[in-house]
């Protein structure tokens, strides 16, 4: 029984499309890397919007959060990809196609803004008043301020749960596989179709995933430890 | 004849129902060290955020080397709210020192000090190096410039939050409170700075519970009391002899 049970399990054959895989990795690399500016940007943009001293401008800023933090990220990429086009196109009249990679960004960007927006409003939300009244005493602009004092300060703060959603992000990005972006996922399910052998590459495809990530993070938790113990005493 | 280099014409200032500051006046003319000294809710931090306008006075006015903070003048003498850019212009001339410090932690000590000379006086990286250093070295922390706030003590985190405020150059500085929050060993190292600041002729309002100070820098002391000023004057008379029955109490309660 070990005998068949090690064959099914030949990691060998997994090794043996290392390149192809090491290319789909790299497909999930690129996903991960856009989507994380788009959500950092479209997040910061809407928590600015939630703490702003408008009612209309939070009120905003609210829907937006709570519309992409309740969208699951496949729904959201699935949509970006078949519907969006057919809208815009309409619009302006003419047929319009995306990328599935665009799609991607576009989709996991947009959902991950939410989750960062409130990141970061709990992170400006809680920079003592106290800073901000010595940047004005000082003659400092409102947005020398945001700059120079608020911002920095919430990125650092913000670190440790940022990390979490960066990993959530990356973990996400698998679900391109299911629009034809040929990530690890997709280049894996093409070559079983071929070799018929799912055991050994949807298992070696999960380590991967699983050793990826898990490196990452201890390495990201770390080096953001040493960040801030050297300014929070 | 110049103007006084800080004059406040009836402040009132109220939050919701509650009114801290019912018509406070007085001037100060440049190169004097005035005390404030009162009881706790009598307004004296309300008064002192009021001149460099973090709190926005209910009524009345603060003119600062002549020119109102409040008020922008317009045309027919019509008088208008000055806009924050202009706020912060006339800000330049006020420093102010917080009770609690208020340094940024993520900046060094050297990068605290001259934060406000490049971003808001547009000093290239050179020159506020130097203007820096030459402020750190007034108040006696040359050799912690590239250390963060964190690593300092209360007293020296002060001493700091002093420089930078003297980096702007300002015309007057405002003292809020600034040893309150000091175990007394530290106190000293701070009223030494701030005694030598006063040597040098810098015009000074401190905010303050140190009686030994007031007395003994101050050019004239103000007693505050439920938001007005219930006595001012020359150290010698206020302290020697009061002449308000609640000073009387008050001096006996904080004089040692």
């Amino acid at each position: 029984m070990s005998e068949s049970l090690h064959q099914a399990f030949d990691l060998g054959l997994f090794w043996e499309y290392r390149k192809v895989l090491i290319a789909g990795l790299a497909v999930n690399f690129y996903v991960f890397a856009a989507a994380a500016v788009v959500a950092l940007g479209i997040g910061l943009g809407a928590a600015l919007l939630r703490v702003n001293r408008l009612p209309v401008f939070r009120w905003l800023g609210t829907l937006h959060v709570e519309i992409f933090r309740n969208a699951p990220e496949y729904i959201m990429v699935v949509w970006v990809h078949f519907v969006l086009p057919l809208l815009l196109g309409y619009l302006i009249r003419t047929r319009l196609e995306f990328n599935p990679f665009v799609s991607s960004v576009i989709g996991l960007g947009l959902v991950y803004s939410g989750y960062f927006a409130e990141t970061f409003r709990a992170g400006i939300e809680n920079i003592p008043i106290a800073h901000i009244e010595a940047g004005r005493s000082l003659g400092m602009s409102e947005r020398a301020i945001f700059w120079r004092i608020v911002l920095p300060q919430v990125v650092r703060r913000m670190l440790p749960e940022s990390v979490n959603q960066f990993i959530s992000l990356f973990k996400a990005t698998t679900i391109v596989s299911l629009i034809a972006v040929p990530d690890l996922m997709y280049d894996v399910t093409m070559i079983t179709q071929q070799e018929m052998r799912p055991l050994p590459l949807y298992t070696g495809a999960a380590l991967t995933y699983f050793v990826v990530i898990l490196a990452a993070s201890s390495v990201l938790r770390a080096l953001s430890e040493r960040w801030r113990a050297k300014i929070y005493a | 004849m110049t103007a006084p280099t800080i004059r406040v014409v009836d402040l009132h200032k109220r939050f919701g129902a509650l009114e801290v500051l019912k018509g406070v006046s007085f001037d100060v003319e440049r190169g004097k060290v005035v005390s404030m000294i009162g009881a706790s809710g009598s307004g004296k931090s309300t008064l002192l955020r009021c001149i460099n306008h973090l709190e926005t006075p209910s009524s009345g006015d603060v003119l600062i080397g002549g020119e109102s903070i409040c008020f922008r003048p317009g045309r027919n003498g019509e008088r208008s709210p000055r806009p924050l850019s202009e706020i912060n212009r006339i800000r330049r001339d006020l420093g102010i020192v917080f009770q609690q410090f208020n340094l940024w932690p993520h900046m060094t000590v050297v990068g605290n000090v001259i934060e406000a000379p490049r971003r808001v006086l547009g000093l290239a990286r050179k020159e506020a190096l130097a203007l820096g250093a030459a402020c750190l070295a007034r108040v006696h922390l040359a050799d912690k410039a590239t250390q963060y706030p964190a690593r300092l003590s209360g007293g020296q985190q002060q001493r700091v939050a002093i420089a930078r405020a003297l980096a702007m150059q300002p015309k007057v500085m405002l003292f809020d409170e600034p040893t309150s929050s000091l175990d007394p060993e530290l106190t000293e190292e701070v009223l030494g700075v701030m005694r030598e600041l006063a040597a040098d002729g810098t015009t000074m309002i401190v905010v303050t519970h140190e009686m030994g100070f007031a007395r003994d820098v101050s050019d004239r002391v103000m007693f505050l009391h439920n938001g007005l000023i219930e006595e001012e004057g020359a150290p010698e008379a206020l302290f020697g002899a009061p002449k308000s029955e609640r000073l009387r109490q008050f001096i006996s309660k904080h004089v040692r």
